[in-house]
This record gives structure tokens, sequence and C-alpha cells, in this order.
């Protein structure tokens, strides 16, 4: 959190550019945007910007990695907003603020197995913290990531998924989807039953959980059945934001924001809030 | 101590108001408001009634307020300005409800890490007269909150009232500063201070943060929220409701971007995207506003969202108001396991 400040004015945002697209499936796109100068500000993993095409309006998007010179929002088309934003091409200008929230506990997971649960686009999050383990390998354990889609048509990062990741050491890769498919010869099955069905081992390890809020509620169980204790399992959430600095009001759950305390949670820590997400 | 005739009161209005716009609780219609003396007539004013329709949080939190410009050239796109007031102010007449209720905005906007820039360049530039509460109002229940009605925290300026004079007491440097520009029109006088009646309206608010937190489940929220018509209006005259959305007005190739208040009682405040609503229901929206004043508020900042200016108990078209909802709460017996 920054100091008490007044330098700038905290809800105006920067512009930046909009230097690649990257279309993942068919209702989600990889947006690449930077300064002239790269990066329009330091953004840890995890911690959330809001986005703005300045005529339609802004939305709060996690970052899905932030590179050296640019940061990436993989961003589904579901509303106003994000259907513009859908129609924009390279070199359109946004706005840009932040970055706001915590962010994903890198440092004290280092040395840990990590286990990433994603269900949809929840992995847009995940993916931050993933390539964050693999640019600083040994630092971390196993990595096993748990990622599943509707369909394979909505089965993001196909590429990073099926040859980048599954390429790294000691890492394993299971993707699965909701419903057979005629050339679909992987799993399927639910992203919590299939997580009981691998059943790993929660020794040393840490869970880190983002997706549709049924899943989250339904993997968070299933963590706690396979021996998962509160303080080894993370979750990140999401909720409607105006502000981004803890003022505006609407996403609180109980006396704490989900832009300023959250987005990223531990189970231990959600449980002494309401179940409200 | 300095003080003026009450008859004198449109004179000393006249003066602050002549360099600083001040804004004096004054009738409009069938409501009242803080708003400026230089705008309204004089016979508008509203000094003994008790408290206006509106708080007066719009003078440092205002119902509508520009942010910044933009325009937009093709893939181009700039800001082409921010907006702060960063005008001088006097707000006259505080009582010490709405002056408790400015320091939980200020708790919202000016603490926790980040600060907002409008609210702070507003609430720098306000100096504000408060004045003793002699005779609270059958609805006000300050001093069940933590509320002095005598109490100066808060005043640049606290008037103290007898039946013919207005005390002036300055308290601060901004009080001072006004003190200079009134010298000529003030006069020293010996003035013996009434006690205040005190509120005749109570709650219970002892323990009661510590037993909501086991309190999200309880079926009490059904029951209070059954008659709850979603309006609002409790979030609009509240002094302590600081939610704001922020939206664009778009002209085509150039707008603005503007904030405004909100209420968390509207199901599309919490809507997302893609349609998940973490808080669908009445009840929870409901429950939402209460706990947030009675407990996450607490939490958070360590006072109540709550000045008990009785404002919610006067509007509520179903006085499902702060009394009665913190009498109701005080009743349900909570299982101790």
């Amino acid at each position: 959190m920054p100091p008490d400040c007044t330098c700038q004015n905290p809800l105006v945002p920067s512009i930046v550019k909009v230097v690649e697209i990257v279309d993942e499936t068919y209702d989600i796109k990889n947006f690449y945007v930077a300064t002239d100068q790269g990066i329009p500000f330091e953004v840890l993993p995890g911690q959330l910007c809001m986005v703005s095409l300045l005529p339609v309006g802004e939305g709060m998007f996690s970052v899905t990695w932030q590179a050296e010179d640019h940061l990436q929002f993989a961003i589904r088309r579901v509303g106003l907003l994000t259907d513009a934003l859908h129609e924009i091409e390279i070199g359109q200008e946004l706005g840009i603020r932040g970055p706001y929230g915590n962010g994903f506990p890198v440092r004290q997971c280092e040395g840990k197995n990590m286990l990433f649960i994603g269900g949809g686009i929840g992995l847009a999050p995940l993916r931050s913290f993933i390539k964050h383990c693999f640019r600083r390998r040994k630092r971390y354990g196993q990595i096993q990531v748990l990622y599943g889609a509707r369909s394979v048509a909505d089965l993001c990062f196909k590429q990073e998924l099926s040859v980048e990741w599954p390429a790294q050491p000691e890492t394993r890769i299971f993707t699965t989807i909701d419903r057979p498919e005629a050339d679909w010869d992987g799993k399927v099955a639910f992203v919590p039953a299939y997580l009981e069905e691998l059943a790993p081992d929660p020794e040393n390890t840490v869970a880190v959980v983002c997706g549709p809020p049924i899943m989250i509620t339904l993997a968070l169980k299933s963590l706690q059945k396979l021996g998962f204790k509160d303080d080894q399992v993370i979750t990140t959430l999401e909720g409607r934001m105006k502000c981004g600095i803890g003022k505006c009001g609407r996403c609180n759950i109980g006396s704490e924001y989900i832009c300023l305390d959250g987005p990223v949670f531990d189970l231990a820590h959600l449980r002494h809030l309401p179940p409200e997400w | 101590m300095k003080s003026f005739a009450k008859s004198a009161i449109t004179v000393v209005l006249d003066r602050l108001a002549e360099q600083t716009r001040t804004y004096v609780p004054m009738r409009d219609g069938v409501t009242s408001n803080f708003s400026p003396w230089s705008e309204r007539r004089a016979s508008d004013l509203a000094l003994n009634s008790l408290n206006t329709t509106f708080s007066p949080k719009g003078i440092v939190f205002p119902q509508t307020e520009r942010l910044y410009d933009f325009a937009v050239d093709g893939q181009r796109a700039d800001i082409s300005g921010t907006h702060a007031e960063t005008g001088e102010n006097i707000l006259f007449g505080a009582r010490a409800c709405d002056r408790k209720a400015f320091a939980a905005l200020d708790q919202v906007f000016l603490r926790r890490g980040y600060v907002d820039t409008n609210y702070k360049a507003r609430r720098d530039g306000l100096t504000v007269i408060g004045r003793d509460c002699l005779q609270p109002g059958p609805f006000c229940f300050c001093d069940s909150m933590g509320v002095d009605p005598m109490g100066a925290d808060g005043a640049d300026v606290l008037l103290h009232e007898t039946t013919e004079e207005f005390g002036w007491e300055p308290l601060t440097e901004k009080g001072q500063a006004l003190t200079l520009r009134l010298n000529d029109l003030l006069t020293e006088k010996e003035l013996i201070r009434p006690e205040s009646a005190g509120c005749r309206l109570e709650v219970n608010v002892a323990g009661l943060p510590e037993k909501l937190r086991g309190m999200f489940d309880s079926p009490v929220w059904d029951e209070l929220s059954t008659f709850c018509m979603n309006c609002g209006v409790c979030t609009y005259i509240c002094p302590v409701c600081h939610c704001f959305d922020i939206q664009v007005m778009n002209n085509g190739s150039s707008g603005c971007r503007f904030r405004c208040w909100d209420s968390c009682m509207y199901p599309e405040y919490n809507l997302m995207a893609g349609g998940h609503n973490p808080r669908e229901g009445k009840r929870d929206r409901f429950r939402n506003r209460f706990l947030h004043k009675l407990e996450f508020f607490q939490e958070r900042y360590g006072s109540f969202g709550c000045s008990g200016c009785g404002r919610c108990l006067v509007t509520c078209p179903h006085s499902l108001n702060m009394v009665l909802v913190i009498n109701r709460l005080g009743e349900v017996k909570v299982d101790a396991s």
C-alpha cells in the first residue's frame, strides 16, 4: 500500500498504447499495453489495474503478465466495456491507473510446491504467478497447474499449457473440459472433481485458486478434503469496483475491500469474512 | 466571550459571504439544505430548524463532480484536464452530529493508504462554524452514538447559543482568521451557556459490533428487510454514506469522467459484467448497509458509520431506520456456540 500522499490524483489515469493483441479464444483477447518508455508502472503478480477505453468506461482487470516492456491483460468479452475493447486494434490508446491490491505472496511461497487451480478466464491472474515461478524456477518446488474450461474452444493460453509449461522442469500440467467433445482425447471433468481424483499431496504445498465463484467455492472444499490447511490455500477474488482505492464502497467483503486489502486472500483469512463474493 | 446579537445574523453572514462562499441551513420548499448564503433569500434562513433534510456532506463530497476531461481522435486519447476545487468555503451552523460525520468521511477519504485528491482539496478549504445543540429533536440520538451535542469536536469556531446572542469561540487558526474578519461586529460579553436538553431517543450500541460478528446468518435480516423498497433515500440523506459511482459523459470526440453518489441499496451496485452479483437479494443489500455502519466501519476505522443525526428516521418511507434496526438487533438472542 502506498503511503498517504497527494502527489497525484489516484482516480486520474495515464495513457498507454496497445502494442499487441493476441486472440486467445473466440471471446478472450490478450492485450499488451505499454508507453513509449515501456511499462507504465511496476506491477506485482496478482495485482489489478483500472483500464479504460475513455469514451466507454473503465474496468478493473488483473494483470496476466508483467513483461519487461509491457503489461498484459487477458480480457473476456462479457459486457459493454469488454465488447468495445474487443473491437479495438493495435495502436489504440487506453487509460490505465494502478496498480491496485496486494498481489500474490510470491516471496512467502518460495521453497514451496505450487499447485495452481484455474477455471476459464481465472487462469489470467494465475498466469502472472505461474510465469513468475518459471522465471525463478529454482526458488519454487514442484509446480502443478490444474486448468479447466467449459470446452476446448474456451481453453486459453493453449500454447503455454500444452507446450511451454510442460517443458519446464518438475512441472505437471493437467487440463480438463466440462463436457466430452469429438476431437478431445484429454480429461473431461469439472475442476473440483478432477482435483480430488489427482489428490495432490498437501505436504509443503501452497494451492492458488482462481475461477468462477462456484468453482472457487467447490475447489476450496475439495482442497480441505485433501488435507490442505486454510493457510495453505490462496484465492484471488473479484468484485465490482469503481475507485480501486477503498473509497467507493462497493467491493467490500465485511470490513475489507477487495481492491485494497485483496484481491488475494488466504483461506484462513477469508473464513473470518462474510461469504459475499 | 466574543458574541453577536442573533438579530445581527444577516450582517454577520453577509460579512462572511463577502469573501468566502458560506453555506447556511436554508429552507428550500418542503426540504432544507446547507445552501450558499448569497444565493438565497434571508427569509429562507433555517437556523432554528433542527437537522436539515440533506446533510452538509455535499460541500466536501459533491453529489456529482467532474474528475477529468478527455479527448479522442482516432486511436489517440488525451486526458486534458483534471478538476479539484481548491476554493475556500465556510459551513455555518454545523451541529455536532454533522461534524462527527465529517470525521467519519475523513477516515474514508484521507486515510488507509490513499488520499482522495478532490475530497482533500475541499476539506482543507473548509472552515466549520459549529453550534451548540441545545434542544436535540425528536429523532436525534447522537449522544447514544458517542457524540456530545454541546461538544466542540470538528469545529473551527463554536457558536454558543443563548436567548439573544451567539457566543463566538474560535478554536483553531482557521477560526481565528474568521474572528479577525468579524472583529468590528463582535462584542465582548459575559454569556451563561445553557445546558443541552439532551437526546430523548436512546439506543444501546454497547457490544453491538462484537455481537454482530455472530449475526451474519441471522433470520432477523430477512425480517428487517421485508418492507425495504431499496429506494436508497437513506444513503442519500445520510451524512456518512460515502459510496460513489464513476461514470462517463461521452460527447463523441470528447467527454468527461465524473463521480456521483451511489447507493448500496440498488441491485446494480454489485452487479458484475457477466451477471454475477454477490449481493443479489434485497436482504443481502440491507444487511450489508447496516453491518457496514455498525460493524465493518467500526472494525476498519474505529468508529460507527452513524452519527445519530436522525435523518433516516425522518425520511425512510417505511421507518426502517437506524434506531429501529439497532433496537431489533439488540433484542435478538445470539447462540453463544
